[in-house]
Formats: C-alpha cells, sequence, structure tokens
C-alpha cells in the first residue's frame, strides 16, 4: 500500500535497545556501501576516497596477536566485580565500530577506517596478520576499489 | 547540459513510483532532485559532474537521506552508492527499460515494508567471565599463566588466547542463532551479514511490514531485556530495503 515508513523517533531512557540517530551514518555505510541496485557494466564513476571509507574491522581471530589481546583481555579480568559496561558507554562502541570502546584489550584489534585518512597506512601495516572473516563484505569492496 | 557547457551526469539514488514520487530537499552537492521516467517507473536523480564522484562523509549521508526521505512516499529500491550514468537516456535505456518486469515486481514487493538493522554486541567483561566460569582448561590456565612473570609464560597466553577465541566463535554462533530465530517470525525477509568486529554477535537486516514494526521492535526489546548485561543490541530503521533489493546481471 502507499505506505510512509518514517523513522521511528528514538526511544531515549526505557528500554535496553539503542536506537540509531539520525547522524548515524555508520549504521548504514555497509548497507550503502555493499547492498542495493548495481548496474556493473555501465558507467560507473571511480569512486575517489572509497578506500578510505572501507569497513574493514572484519579481523580474524586466528592470529598470535589476537590471541595475546584476548590472554591479556582474560588475565586483567576481575572476576569479583559484578560490575558491567553501562549501556550508554557499550552503545558509544557500537557506533564507533569498537575501537572507542573503554574497556581495552581485545578490542584494540577491530579498527575501522572510517573518514579516517590517517588510518589507511596504518591499517595497511596491520592487513597482514587478518584474515577476512568468511563474510563476503568487504571482497566486494576491494573489487569496486581496484577496478575503478 | 549545463549551461556553463561544463559536462554532466546523473547520479541514480534508486529507483521509485514516479506517480507517488515527491523528491523534496537537495542531492548530493546541493542539486535538485528529479525523477526521471520511463513508463510508469522512474529513477530518483540529481545532476553531478562528469568526473570521479567524491566518496566523502557529506556524499554518502547524502545518499541516504534521499533514500530515506523517498521511503516516506512509498517503496524505493535503493541503488548501492556510486552509480552515475551519463544522462537521462542512459537512465531509460540502461537502467529502466532493460529490467522494468523486475523493477516493477521489486517496487510491488516492498510496498509498505522497510529494512530494520539489528546489531547485536557482547559486553566484553561480561562475556569472558562466561567463558572463564564455563569452561575450566581456560580457568586453570589463566591460574597457571598469573602465578608466573609474564615472559615465562608467552606460549601458554598465546594457548589461552586460542582457547578463549575459540570458546567465544562458540558462543557467538549458538547466541546469533538464539536470536535470528526469534526475530524472524516477525519479518517477510532476513539477511544475515555477519560480525564485522570481534564483539559483535549478529549484524543482520530484516525486512518488516509496516505494521509489524512495532512488533518486530517488541520482540527486540524483550531479546534485549532478557540478554542484558551480556549483550547490548542496536536499532536502525526502517530504511529503504538496501539488503532485499538486485538485479539480474544480464538484460
Amino acid at each position: 500500500m502507499a505506505t510512509a515508513m518514517q523513522q521511528s523517533p528514538y526511544r531515549g531512557g526505557s528500554g535496553y535497545v539503542a536506537r540509531s540517530s539520525s547522524s548515524g551514518l555508520y549504521d548504514v555505510l555497509e548497507l550503502i556501501l555493499d547492498k542495493g541496485l548495481v548496474i556493473d557494466v555501465f558507467v560507473r564513476v571511480s569512486l575517489i576516497g572509497i578506500e578510505i571509507l572501507t569497513v574493514d574491522a572484519r579481523i580474524v581471530i586466528a592470529s598470535v596477536d589476537t590471541y595475546l589481546r584476548f590472554a591479556e583481555a582474560v588475565n586483567r579480568l576481575d572476576l569479583m566485580s559484578t560490575e558491567t559496561q553501562g549501556l550508554p558507554e557499550l552503545m558509544e562502541g557500537i557506533t564507533e565500530g569498537g575501537s572507542a570502546s573503554k574497556t581495552k584489550g581485545v578490542l584494540q584489534g577491530a579498527r575501522e577506517a572510517i573518514f579516517g585518512d590517517d588510518d589507511e597506512d596504518d591499517d595497511d601495516e596491520k592487513s597482514g596478520s587478518r584474515r577476512r572473516s568468511s563474510s563476503s563484505g568487504s571482497t566486494t569492496r576491494r573489487k569496486r576499489s581496484s577496478s575503478s | 547540459m549545463s549551461p556553463a557547457g561544463a559536462k554532466t551526469a546523473k547520479y541514480v539514488y534508486g529507483v521509485v513510483r514516479p506517480a507517488r514520487a515527491k523528491p523534496k530537499g537537495k542531492g548530493i552537492d546541493g542539486k535538485p532532485l528529479r525523477v526521471v521516467t520511463a513508463d510508469g517507473i522512474g529513477a530518483l536523480t540529481s545532476e553531478v559532474p562528469d568526473a570521479p564522484l567524491e566518496a566523502g562523509r557529506d556524499e554518502l549521508m547524502t545518499h541516504a537521506r534521499v533514500l530515506e526521505r523517498a521511503l516516506e512516499h512509498g517503496a524505493v529500491l535503493p541503488m548501492q552508492f556510486g552509480v552515475v550514468l551519463p544522462d537521462d537516456d542512459a537512465i531509460r535505456e540502461q537502467l529502466l527499460a532493460p529490467h522494468k518486469p523486475e523493477l516493477e515486481a521489486q517496487l510491488q514487493e516492498m510496498d509498505g515494508k522497510g529494512e530494520l538493522n539489528v546489531k547485536a554486541i557482547y559486553d566484553e567483561p561480561a562475556i569472558l567471565r562466561e567463558v572463564l566460569a564455563e569452561d575450566s582448561e581456560i580457568a586453570s590456565l589463566r591460574k597457571t599463566i598469573q602465578s608466573q612473570p609474564e615472559d615465562a609464560t608467552y606460549y601458554e597466553r598465546i594457548r589461552l588466547g586460542e582457547l578463549v577465541a575459540a570458546a567465544l566463535e562458540a558462543k557467538r554462533e549458538r547466541d546469533e542463532h538464539l536470536i535470528i530465530t526469534q526475530l524472524a517470525p516477525a519479518a517477510v525477509a532476513m539477511e544475515v551479514a555477519g560480525p564485522i568486529h570481534e564483539r559483535m554477535v549478529v549484524n543482520a537486516s530484516f525486512l518488516v511490514e509496516e505494521e509489524r514494526v512495532q512488533e518486530f521492535e517488541d520482540l527486540l526489546e524483550d531479546l534485549a531485556a532478557e540478554q542484558h548485561p551480556r549483550i547490548g543490541f542496536k536499532l536502525t530503521g526502517p530504511l529503504p530495503p538496501h539488503s532485499f533489493v538486485e538485479l539480474s546481471v544480464e538484460a
């Protein structure tokens, strides 16, 4: 039907589910870069800067660096403490792709080079110790940037 | 085409029904939005310079916002970011005309539906405590390591991390399955994209009918309450159905 679907208003305070704010580009970035209709053969202007935008956080757990991070996180864990991260902080972590999380350790490897030119080199260096997960997302982007 | 004589091209945001489309607001670079029509279907477009397109925050945001506003007036089939064709004729001849049947079918299918994207993330301390409590090998290895100087335990720490990673992945798969199985009944279709960082449990999109969005949200809210504080949830949408449209390659 001729229906108007609108963004549900942010549900502040109540409930456990965080809602995306209206400026949350990160939350739709993957979708607009990876999904949607494409007409391949036809003119697709080369996208300047698309590599910088790549959400390349698909790190893999199978590396010595990652194992050492996990070990450190587990060793630092205070088993007595029942205090857990508050939801706002947790959601901040989601929005930032994890790298801004207050909990250091396991997450330090999860970097996402969104809108950060400075991150580019760093990412390249690290890519050796990474392996893509079975998810296909970043393959598509790689293809695109190399064919442009 | 432009008065100044500089060559221009057309950026395409998505496919709409021209009768319902009310292009409001601006496109990329503040250019006005126009609907290019062909035989009952239309492409939502704006003019761009005939040059490589900058893919910056503004351009990406504009793409997303234009599509979200279009959704308020009925079904819209989003293009992936970055589709540019030379001119209106090319849009008709290369996009609209050859794909008309499948575009019409998808416009009809997407009527009154939106994409809800769900991300679920582990709380790190909570989940690591669980792993320690459930796995005696991990717990005892941790004790051994903690009783020795760090330099002496390099290989043990690698082993510990390996065990933790494996335990987390097993846990993640179980939790992902549990979560998507509980949400699926409120959706028409589902696309599981998979985690994009180590703590991510679920990264999935659901195609949901407008009248069932509340039901979906309630299911998610129950799930989040149940899983609190070990898993945090984030919901985005309803969005245009990015994950649920496609064009056949040939045509």
